[in-house]
């Protein structure tokens, strides 16, 4: 087996907004092919993280590196978002509410330079992968919000990228539907071998899909590791929480 | 190639380009500081004053008016739902797009066939009741949309505590700063309206200043008396501005709220749908059935504010028709040239503004506030601004300070404030997430434009635009003093002949103007379903 190789690494970032700082000398490092989950509690900074990884927000000091080149730097962005290999699901979707499904997924391989045939027909095996092809032509808006997270993850997944980004895409779904996604998700992302980044202040998420995580707490990265690593010596209040929780429920279950 | 990243990004230069854009609406009206060098106060003349004090009063008493009947109506009629709801809404603003002289000119003509109506319709009385009625179309539209901004839980809590009432009480708590300030500016715009007061009788501030310019051709004194007018205008509407910017800057914005659940058939829905009834026949009805007036019994001979003499023979009749309706079709193309012009200018310079502002609310509140002071200068400031530049210039430069576009700019310069805060609440409906998700797929900036922010925004740009046309169109001010010779819009040719021109010819213009007007208006309110739906 060999060894994670770094893919994202933040040294020592700030983000200064006013009318507070939003990140403090931020250090974290995202493996190839490894899932991390970005855990914290709401406003703690976790979002902008993964804004200042896919390179949609310059730090104010400190340095983005993305495969081992600069990416970002203080005050500018070196390399664009859509040149970092990334795709991103975010926590209201953002999907274009005037284009259709298709468009939706279609427009979103833009960049690929791809013929207009083969992005039609990659866009619609997005969609088949992810359970939506039958509803190809319907507007967002007229769509389920699990159907809508379906088509978000598919825009994501069509590009191919080698990167996800994950922005607490579950929030505000029923325990079900989040359960089938979450399963479904943590399927297609082990079939496609992508590394994968959620930002989520639900550590049972977290745990479901993650092997990793990084602990965010007033705009520092607390704690960082694999998950067994930051159970047995939990430092921050959610992750003691969390064990307790655990904790209880297995003991419950015996 | 810029990115569409730059669309969500903070930086200065938000902060110089809608700075920039803000002075450019401001910038026909600054000439007219030039006019205090030329014309001293003292000169102004004591009618100028005489005419202030007593626009004041208009303004105040149009102002409290508007409140009382505006504020309940505004509220009632978003709370309780009565069929021809939208019909009376749109009813009750015909005032607000229509020109004042036009509802002075009904009056009048009313007046002048029947003795009860003259008693309130002539001198301020009448300029009082025509402020009232635009004061109060302004406070039911303020008072409307703060009920609508009532949540359903909101209103469920009201209704727990007690009864309709209740609920009648805390819409109306809720309404009563939107529709105060409302009030207010309805009133400050009072002082700027010359209209009324010039048809009716009553020497206010503005029709001095129109006598000024239209019929002393003194544009220097026009210029000193429109400066002190603005200032004065802007002496109160920045403080008040200042004070309402955040909370309109905040309300421009679009709420994700489950809308107000509509109460059922109820007493208030009753009484609602009668008051408003009740405001649309006494207040809004009698000056259009004025204008029918001289037609049906055929005034041939009298002008507007002097009762007919003698019944006109059918064939004069007939004749004075026809005038009216070439009159119509000879200044129709310019009309919808000014309006068409100035709508797609204030539209083009607001989503400007709008785009400039992003997310900054502070920006935002600027807008707001340079926004309310610009409206509520006189219409026609920044025409008198532009001529006078065009006196002191060569005329080689006629061609550009007396064109059809100058026109249009200066128009438009006036109503960019209605277009912004359109384009502003457009804006507010986009997510950042939509520009983030095409910046990580490379999705080029003019394709976002044209595939996802367009269709976004359709409906609010077609909107505005059809209400800056039809607040365009009914200008008289800038094109008397701007339009090149021989291109005249309807407005200004109803304006120009009401004083001599049979009593007959002026009401057959001003109907036709108001067909098209409430065919427009119509269209808007259309417009405005779809939009909802």
């Amino acid at each position: 087996m060999t060894a994670p190789v770094s893919l994202f690494e933040l040294r020592n970032v700030c983000l200064r907004r006013a009318p507070r700082d939003v990140l403090f000398d931020c250090s974290f490092t995202l493996s190839r092919f490894v899932h991390t989950a970005v855990l914290g509690r709401s406003g703690c900074g976790k979002s902008t993280i993964l804004r200042v990884l896919a390179g949609l927000e310059a730090p104010t000091d400190g340095t983005v590196f993305v495969d081992g080149m600069l990416a970002s730097a203080a005050g500018r962005i070196v390399i664009a978002p859509n040149e970092r290999r990334i795709a991103m699901v975010f926590q209201d979707l953002g999907l274009w509410p005037g284009l259709d499904v298709m468009d939706n997924v279609r427009m979103g391989l833009e960049a690929s330079g791809l013929p207009r045939q083969e992005r039609r027909r990659r866009a619609m095996a997005a969609l088949d992968l992810c359970g939506v092809g039958e509803l190809a032509q319907r507007l967002p808006g007229t769509l389920s919000g699990g159907e809508q997270q379906r088509v978000a993850l598919a825009r994501a997944l069509a590009a191919e990228p080698a990167v996800l980004f994950l922005d607490e895409p579950f929030a505000g779904l029923d325990l079900a539907t989040k359960a089938d996604l979450l399963r479904d998700v943590k399927n297609l992302v082990s079939a496609r071998g992508l590394t994968v980044c959620l930002v989520t202040h639900d550590p049972t998420e977290a745990f479901a899909l993650c092997t990793h995580a990084a602990i965010v707490e007033e705009g520092r990265v607390a704690q960082h590791g694999p998950w067994r690593e930051l159970m047995s010596d939990p430092h921050s209040a959610i992750l003691r929480a969390f064990r307790a929780r655990y904790e209880t429920t297995a003991a419950s279950a015996d | 190639m810029v990115s569409v990243m730059f669309l969500e990004q903070p930086g200065r230069w938000r902060v110089i380009t809608t700075g920039a854009l803000l002075a450019l609406i401001a910038l026909p009206v600054l000439p007219l500081g030039w006019a205090a060098v030329d014309v001293p106060t003292a000169e102004v003349g004591q009618a100028f004053w005489q005419g202030l004090a007593t626009s004041a009063r208009i303004a105040v008493v149009g102002a409290v008016l508007g409140l009382a009947i505006g504020l309940p109506v505004g509220v009632g009629t978003a709370l309780a739902p009565f069929p021809g709801r939208r019909v009376l809404l749109a009813a009750i603003g015909l005032p607000l797009v229509a020109p004042s002289f036009l509802w002075a000119i009904g009056w009048s003509t009313l007046a002048a066939h029947h003795a009860i109506a003259q008693a309130f319709t002539t001198g301020v009385s009448g300029c009082v009741l025509i402020a009232a009625t635009t004061t109060t179309a302004l406070v039911v539209f303020a008072s409307y949309a703060a009920t609508l901004e009532l949540s359903r839980s909101q209103i469920d809590a009201a209704l727990l505590s007690g009864s309709e009432g209740a609920v009648l009480r805390r819409a109306c708590r809720n309404a009563v700063l939107p529709a105060g300030f409302a009030a207010v500016l309805g009133g400050v715009m009072t002082l700027s309206d010359p209209g009324a007061g010039q048809i009716l009788g009553a020497h206010t501030a503005a029709a001095e200043i129109m006598t000024a310019f239209a019929v002393r051709y003194d544009i220097a004194l026009a210029a000193t008396q429109c400066l002190i007018l603005a200032a004065i205008v802007a002496a109160i509407a920045l403080p008040l501005a200042w004070i309402a910017g955040p909370r309109l800057a905040e309300a421009v914005l679009a709420r994700q709220l489950a809308p107000p659940p509509r109460r059922g058939r109820s007493t208030t829905s009753l009484m609602v749908a009668s008051m408003a009834s009740m405001y649309v026949l006494l207040i809004v009805a009698p000056p259009i059935v004025g204008l029918f007036v001289p037609l049906v019994r055929g005034g041939g001979s009298g002008s507007i504010g002097v009762p007919a003499l003698g019944p006109a023979a059918d064939d004069h009749l007939e004749l004075v028709l026809l005038g009216a309706l070439a009159t119509a079709a000879r200044t129709a193309l310019n009309t919808m040239i000014y309006a068409a012009g100035a709508a797609a200018l204030a539209v083009l310079v607001g989503s400007a503004i709008a785009l400039a502002v992003g997310r900054n609310s502070s920006l935002r509140t600027w807008a707001m506030t340079v926004g309310i002071v610009v409206f509520s200068w006189p219409s026609f400031a920044g025409a008198l601004g532009v001529a006078r530049v065009a006196t002191a210039a060569p005329s080689l430069l006629d061609v550009l300070l007396r064109s059809r576009f100058t026109v249009c700019a200066v128009l438009a310069s006036h109503f960019v404030p209605v277009a912004t805060a359109f384009a502003l609440r457009a804006a507010g409906t986009i997510a950042p997430s939509w520009t983030y998700a095409a910046a990580i797929h490379g999705v080029t900036l003019p394709r976002y434009l044209r595939m996802v922010l367009w269709p976004a925004v359709r409906p609010s740009v077609s909107l505005a635009f059809a209400l800056v046309a039809l607040l365009a169109s009914a200008d008289a001010g800038s094109v008397l003093l701007l339009h090149p010779p021989g291109e005249a819009s309807l407005p200004l040719a109803i304006f120009t002949v009401m004083a001599n021109a049979p009593e007959v010819a002026v009401a057959s213009l001003c109907l036709i103007y108001l067909l098209v007007t409430v065919a427009i208006l119509a269209a808007v309110v259309g417009l405005g379903v779809e939009h909802e739906t």
